[in-house]
């Protein structure tokens, strides 16, 4: 594969952190990040974005929400 | 434990067993069906609504419709998937009632503002600079700050950990509009979370963000934490 341009290189990013696509597409995209380094701190961060979005497991229920879906809920399971 | 550390499938044999149950005449076998999805249905919905007085008639809502036809959920697809179906069309019609139009979501500028700005790298370990539950609300702030249509895609792909093709069918969008979708939210989440966990951040950010980390542990203190 030909070398890729920044703009190349950004619109695979997300094959790159999913670990998708070929590996022809993964070395190009690791030898792009390897000599630029405005894509590397991209790729890098952008990862580490993602990861930290799945490890803080965002947005809790509202006590007070959850309360009022079981009084909802137990309103429809008693119907007949 | 999260999601991601589960495999793929754990936990879904609890579900077709409790599904069961309900299906046999033990209704009380669906509240810990609720307890077990509740939080991934109020996010689903929070993600396509954005506010939580929606998202919880949207919750409530999922819950009586999934109860209600739970004779339909097939087994094909795990439960978790089916629910999230209906938990995203739920909201995606509350939406549309409330008439707002998707394509101002989509402004031109979108793109030009998910290019990205900032190229420093971050700190390997934002634990040393903020709490948990500091990064957490971090992260709550910069998903409730994308434009609906990248916060719903980054909740499904990224949160509950669907697949493109799945996402894609919940949304009803093609998988290139999705995988398009993808990159911006995560370039504009990157983006927004940079400000905070940059190397080397900007004065202004640095002295901000320990100003409300000093007015937090006073309110801690003082307790008058959270009013």
């Amino acid at each position: 594969m030909a070398t890729l341009t920044c703009k190349q290189a950004l619109a695979h990013l997300s094959d790159y952190i999913d670990e998708e696509g070929s590996a022809e597409l993964r070395r190009a995209l690791e030898d792009h990040i390897s000599w630029c380094r405005r894509c590397r701190v991209v790729f890098d961060t952008t990862e580490k974005a993602v990861k930290i979005v799945l490890d803080v497991e965002p947005f809790e229920v509202p006590l007070a929400v959850s309360a009022r879906l079981y009084t909802r809920l137990e309103e429809v399971l008693s119907e007949k | 434990m999260n999601e991601h550390a589960r495999a793929p499938n754990s936990g879904g044999e609890d579900d077709l067993a409790l599904i069961e149950l309900v299906l046999a005449g033990d209704r009380r076998a669906f509240e810990p069906l609720v307890r077990k999805h509740e939080r991934r249905v109020f996010r689903v919905a929070l993600a396509v609504l954005g506010n939580s007085e929606d998202a919880e008639e949207a919750m409530q809502d999922t819950f009586i419709k999934a109860y209600r036809h739970l004779d339909q959920f097939r087994g094909e697809s795990r439960f978790t998937t089916w629910l999230t179906r209906i938990a995203v069309n739920e909201a995606l019609q509350k939406r549309h009632a409330r008439k707002e139009s998707v394509s101002l979501d989509e402004a031109p500028d979108v793109e030009s503002k998910s290019l990205p700005g900032r190229f420093e790298p971050w700190t390997s370990n934002p634990e040393r600079l903020y709490g948990k539950q500091e990064i957490r609300e971090l992260v709550e702030g910069a998903i409730q700050a994308l434009p609906p249509i990248y916060r719903e895609t980054l909740v499904l792909r990224d949160i509950e950990e669907m697949s493109a093709e799945e996402a894609a069918d919940t949304l009803e969008i093609t998988v290139p509009a999705l995988k398009s979708r993808l990159l911006r939210a995560r370039l504009l989440l990157r983006e927004s979370l940079g400000r905070h966990f940059e190397e080397r951040r900007p004065l202004p950010t640095r002295i901000l963000d320990s100003a409300k980390r000093l007015r937090n542990m006073m309110k801690v203190m003082t307790g008058t934490a959270g009013r």
